[in-house]
Formats: C-alpha cells, sequence, structure tokens
C-alpha cells in the first residue's frame, strides 16, 4: 500500500492550524489524565485553556529521561492500562523506562514509518534486510511492521555471523538494506578484505541511530554501488520515521504531523535563533499512551531554514551533531554517563574515578571503561577484583546491549588520558 | 474552508466552549461528536453567529465572520440544519424551501431558484409530492427533509447539520445520511453533529470529539473508530466520559 503523503505538502498557515489543534486536545488530554502533566502545569500556574496559540507551548516546562525514570511504572500513561496492547522497555539508570502503545499508536506508528521507507525510495517490490543491534530492538520491531505496512519482504536480524548474513543478503537477493551507518562501513570493509562482491540485488540502504559523514557517505555509495538515505527518531517520542531525508538528501524532514519539533539552548532553555545548533525538543501530537510534552532530546542539531526544492514544507533538521546530555550514540544505542555512574556505583558502591574511551576497530565502536584504582577499590584478592569488573560488564550489557571491557588502571594515567574528559575517543 | 480558532462562548457566567479550535476542507465531511452538553450545538450557533462568541475566530474561505451578523454569515455561504428541524408549521412545504433562498431574490434570477427547487425535490421525491401540503403536517422524517431541503435552497458551501437523525426510524435514518453523503459527492462541505457516533464516523472523513466544551481528540475517522476511549464513551462499550 502506498502511503498517502499529501500531509507533507501543507501549507504553513495549515501547519499552524494543524498544530494548535492538535497541541490543545493533548494538553486537554494529559491534564486530566496524566497525574505528573498536571502537576507540573499547576505548580507552573499554567490551565488548558491557556494554550491559545503555538508560541504558548514555551510557557510549559520541559520533560526529561530522568522524569521517565521518576514516574515509572505507570504514572505517565494517558489511557488506562488495559488499552496498553504493547509494552516496550529500555534501560534507565536505575528503573527501566517504558512506553505503551495504544492500537491506534501502533497502527498511527507502523503508517509514518511506512511513510519514512517510501520517501526513501522503498517500495512493496523490495525485500529489505534489516541488520540492528538488539539493543535496538524497538526499531526493529516497528521498521519490520513499517515495511509489511508497505508491502515489502523483511528479513528482521536474526541472530547471524556476518557471514552468514552476507550469504543470506544474497541467495535472497536483498534490495535494501537498513542499518546503522558503522555496521555499514564495517560490511563494505570486510567484504573488500575478503574480495566479496557487493551484491548485484542491493540497490538502498537505509541508515538509521545515527549520522554519517559525507566522506564516508560517498565511499560507501561507490564500493557497494548503492544509494542511501538517512533516518532519525527517538525512540521514546514517537520511533525511527520521525525524520527522514528526500531524494535531495539534504537534511530530515521531520514528520510535524506527529510532533511538534524545537530546538532550545540547552543551558537556558529558550529558543536558539534559526538556524543555530541547539538541543531538539519534541512535543507528540499523534500519541496516546505516552505523550511527551516538550521532551528534551539530548540530539543537537539546527533548522534548515531555507525551504527544500522537493516541496515538502515540513521543516528539516540537520544530522545530529552532539549529545547535549553526556549521552554518546553507539551504533544507534543511547549510551548516558549517569546510568554508567549507576552501574558503577553498583559493583563497587561508590563511582571511581573514571573515563569512557570509545575505539573504532573496522568501523565498529569498541567501548572501554577505564577506572582509576583507589583505595575503596581494594579487594583481598586479584581474583576479587576481577569478579567486580566482571560484574559490571554484564551489568553493562545486560543494560545496553552492547560489550565494554572494564581496565584499572593508576590514577596518574588515567588523568594524563581523559585531560579531564569523561568520553575520549581513541584512535 | 472553515477554520476555528481559540472559540471561547459563555452562557451568562458558564463557559460553554472552551478554545476550541478546528478546520473543515472544501470537499470533506467532519462531524463533532460529544455527549449532551459538551458544546455541539452552541458550536453550531457561534458559527451561525446566533450566539456570540466571547473570544477566539472564525474565518470563512479566510475573512473573519465571527462578527458578522447571521444574514450576512448565511449569504457567504453558510447554512445550518438545526436541532429539531425548525421548520415554519403553518406554511407549506414549497413556501417553506423558498424561504431558504430569501436572500438570494434581489441578488439572481429567478429561474435558478427555482432550478435547485427542482433539484431538492429530485433529492426528496416525498418533498414534492407534498409540496402543497403545511409544513406542520408532515412526518418526523418528511420534516428533516424538508430542512435540509431549506438549508439547500440557501446554495450552501459549507452545509451545517445539526442531529439530522435525532428521533427517526432507523430506515430514514439511513434515507437522510445517504442524502448527506450524496450532497458531499457534488461538492458540497459539510460539518456534522450526530449523536449517534457510529453512524457520523461511518459518514465522515474526519471527527472531533467534544468534552465540557474542549476538544479532546481528533483524526480521521477509521482511527477514531478504533480507539479505545471513542468505542468506550461513544460507540456502547461500557459507556463513560474519557476525562472522568
Amino acid at each position: 500500500m502506498k502511503p498517502d503523503n499529501t500531509i507533507e505538502y501543507l501549507s504553513q498557515e495549515g501547519w499552524r492550524q494543524w498544530h494548535l489543534e492538535l497541541l490543545q486536545s493533548t494538553i486537554n488530554r494529559v491534564y486530566h489524565r496524566v497525574p505528573f502533566y498536571r502537576k507540573l502545569m499547576d505548580i507552573n500556574n499554567i490551565s488548558p485553556e491557556d494554550i491559545k496559540s503555538l508560541e504558548d507551548l514555551k510557557k510549559l516546562p520541559f520533560t526529561t529521561r530522568e522524569h521517565l525514570e521518576e514516574n515509572y511504572p505507570y504514572d505517565l500513561f494517558a489511557v488506562p492500562l488495559r488499552d496498553i496492547v504493547r509494552l516496550h522497555t529500555f534501560p534507565g539508570p536505575r528503573t527501566p523506562i517504558v512506553k505503551g502503545f495504544t492500537l491506534r499508536d501502533i497502527s498511527a506508528v507502523r503508517r509514518l514509518t511506512a511513510r519514512f521507507l517510501a520517501v526513501s525510495g522503498v517500495t512493496s517490490e523490495d525485500i529489505i534486510q534489516i541488520c540492528l543491534d538488539p539493543g535496538m530492538s524497538v526499531w526493529i520491531a516497528e521498521i519490520k511492521e513499517g515495511a509489511e505496512e508497505l508491502g515489502a519482504s523483511v528479513i528482521p536480524p536474526d541472530p547471524q555471523s556476518v557471514q552468514n548474513r552476507i550469504k543470506v543478503m544474497r541467495d535472497f537477493r536483498a534490495s535494501v538494506l537498513i542499518t546503522t551507518p558503522s555496521y555499514a562501513l564495517y560490511l563494505m570493509d570486510l567484504m573488500q578484505e575478503k574480495g566479496i562482491e557487493p551484491p548485484k540485488s542491493l540497490s538502498l540502504i537505509v541508515f538509521v541511530g545515527e549520522g554519517i559523514e559525507e566522506e564516508e557517505r560517498v565511499r560507501l555509495e561507490q564500493v557497494m554501488g548503492v544509494s542511501t538515505r538517512l533516518g532519525y527518531g527517538v525512540t521514546e517520542a514517537v520511533g525511527p520515521g520521525m525524520g527522514y531525508e528526500c531524494d535531495k538528501k539534504s537534511g530530515y524532514h521531520l514528520a510535524v504531523d506527529y510532533f511538534i519539533p524545537e530546538i532550545i539552548d540547552p543551558e537556558t532553555g529558550k529558543d536558539v535563533p534559526p538556524g543555530e545548533v541547539g538541543e531538539l525538543v519534541i512535543t507528540t501530537l499523534a500519541v496516546k499512551a505516552n505523550p511527551l510534552i516538550r521532551f528534551r532530546t539530548g540530539d543537537m542539531a539546527r533548522f534548515i531554514t531555507e525551504p527544500c526544492p522537493c516541496g515538502r514544507t515540513t521543516p528539516r533538521i540537520s544530522q545530529i551533531v552532539g549529545q547535549a546530555d553526556g549521552r554518546v550514540s553507539i551504533r544507534g544505542i543511547k549510551v548516558s554517563l549517569t546510568y554508567i555512574e549507576n552501574l558503577l556505583e553498583k559493583a563497587y558502591s561508590h563511582i571511581p574515578e573514571y573515563v569512557l574511551c570509545i575505539k573504532k576497530k573496522n568501523y565498529l565502536e569498541r567501548l572501554s571503561l577505564w577506572v582509576a584504582i583507589n583505595e575503596k577499590l581494594f579487594e583481598p584478592s586479584i581474583l576479587g577484583l576481577h569478579q567486580v569488573a566482571e560484574r559490571f560488564e554484564r551489568l553493562f550489557a545486560e543494560t545496553f546491549g552492547l560489550e565494554c571491557r572494564l581496565k584499572l588502571v593508576e590514577k596518574e594515567h588515567l588523568e594524563e588520558i581523559s585531560k579531564g574528559k569523561k568520553i575520549i575517543y581513541l584512535h | 474552508m472553515l477554520t476555528i480558532r481559540n472559540l471561547v462562548t459563555c452562557y451568562g457566567p458558564i463557559k460553554a466552549l472552551k478554545n476550541v479550535s478546528l478546520h473543515v476542507v472544501k470537499g470533506e465531511i467532519v462531524c463533532l461528536i460529544g455527549a449532551n452538553g459538551a458544546g455541539k450545538t452552541t458550536l453550531m450557533l457561534s458559527i451561525m453567529g446566533i450566539v456570540k462568541p466571547k473570544e477566539g475566530e472564525i474565518l470563512f474561505e479566510d475573512e473573519p465572520i465571527h462578527k458578522l451578523p447571521t444574514p450576512s454569515i448565511v449569504a457567504r455561504g453558510i447554512s445550518l440544519v438545526p436541532e429539531g428541524r425548525q421548520i415554519f408549521y403553518p406554511l407549506t412545504v414549497e413556501e417553506n424551501l423558498e424561504l431558504g433562498a430569501y436572500h438570494r431574490y434581489k441578488k439572481e434570477p429567478k429561474e435558478s431558484i427555482r432550478l435547485d427547487l427542482e433539484k431538492v425535490y429530485e433529492l426528496f421525491p416525498r418533498l414534492k409530492e407534498r409540496r402543497k401540503q403545511l409544513a406542520g403536517t408532515l412526518s418526523g422524517g418528511e420534516q428533516q427533509m424538508l430542512a435540509i431541503g431549506r438549508a439547500f435552497m440557501a446554495r450552501p458551501k459549507l452545509l451545517m447539520l445539526d442531529e439530522p437523525s435525532l428521533g427517526l426510524a432507523p430506515l430514514l435514518v439511513d434515507s437522510i445520511l445517504k442524502t448527506i453523503k450524496s450532497l458531499n459527492e457534488e461538492g458540497l462541505t459539510i460539518l456534522l453533529v450526530e449523536q449517534n457516533a457510529r453512524r457520523a464516523l461511518e459518514l465522515a472523513h474526519r471527527g472531533y470529539v467534544l468534552e465540557t466544551g474542549k476538544i479532546v481528540l481528533q483524526g480521521r475517522t477509521e482511527d477514531l473508530m478504533a480507539d479505545e476511549d471513542i468505542k468506550r464513551a461513544y460507540l456502547g462499550k461500557d459507556y463513560r466520559e474519557f476525562t472522568d
């Protein structure tokens, strides 16, 4: 089924009306149904009737990932629990973060994902292979459903060796690969190294989870003989396909029929001047179970102010240029320092000095956490020290679905290498 | 075609509409659903200028109309089929229909009005049979046909219907709704208020849910029909107001 894309060409006046109507009804619902938002609005002396224009959205306070965690398990739902037909969970520092879906939410996300894939060039004729880490399970499910909505065939990322994945890709003539840029680069390198020709059937790679440098993108397109597109999404808010490139490949078109985007200065909370980099803030409009009001994504980007030659009237943002809140994106999985500190505390009962080292090997990031030895770490035996380190590594893998080695180093050495930073990149 | 922003309408100190914003695009059927007292009729009366909104704006074809008197609003192309029909009982069917075109007589040739009259009779042959009969003697269904016919005689661009199925036998409801659909297919834009939410959602393209004067939900009607809240509150699955 071809999705109806007329909404992407709505006039600016039309968008303002669309946003105002949905914002007002969303606020009316959350005020009545979500005690967290009602309290937040009452404290700030705002009633739903004060929202008379889109500018009034700025009167409302921000929501953060901490709020999602504090209100675990039930306190952010805007529908009765029995209406939730699917629950996704993702790691939080202390508790999981949950996101519920009503039937209507599921079909809304599916339609959006289908649109994202269709704009990216996927058709019902395509055979799509998804290669994403298990840490991105929410997206895997949503991309699979979006692709199925389009009528395409899907090969989800079942646990397989990379050689087997390439074999499946070749034998089943996959025409579209959906993966992260790092995994695509890794595949390309591996194929080159082993002298494997890129499968002729493959014509499109859709990147999700992170952005890609222009240079690497061009190289990938040339070596693999494909075209590429980028997609953007925030798991907590709507899902994949919240932003996607058109054939002009110049920034993500935001699917603003589903949410209102803002770009703010993370320090002051005020809008940055148009075109300047700031933190992307999302207010969902088409979500019933877990609406989010002014949710701080932590993703730093800028609005592209020029209209797009493709004719879509939806606003565009640049690729994500960094993280506002001490997080780092590893193959699409967001790893935050707060979470790491929490795991360290669990393992060592205190937070020792540490630095997170990210090293790219064959385009895939390898993580290691260097911890400074101090007297509190002291264990009666080397074995004991090892066991604690292993415990941390296990907790890390359980939390993020990623591997991270823990390395004990001398304090001086750590300081020398980190130069006061918490995250460093090794080459 | 019709754009409403932040409409507030009061009856004395009581706010019947609180910041209502909605829009209707040319060619659409949009329905408003909501319980008794939610403000559906007030919204229609506010659009017609019969009750004056306290705040907010109503734009029709990009022009503000919220300060205009009712006759000018009708002249611009909005007609209301009011709840309970409100036809003129002591007048004949045809006189009632002619009254619907009252603002056109000075501006248009009689011929075009006559053609519209024929069109109404084509739509509702029953009215043609009873053209000379007093409206007060018609059955409920026929009165509803007459009310729609009268509104149509004003040559509206936007036809608003308030509870057209109220008090009608199921078979008549079918025929009235069918007529509304065919009018829409001929290009008439329609805003429909219905207590019979299921029928309204089946007929319309988009819908808004009004609750105690506020819009609490909107969307494409297929989404609304699948919505758990709507099913509970309006489609008869353990009824209760949904912001309770």
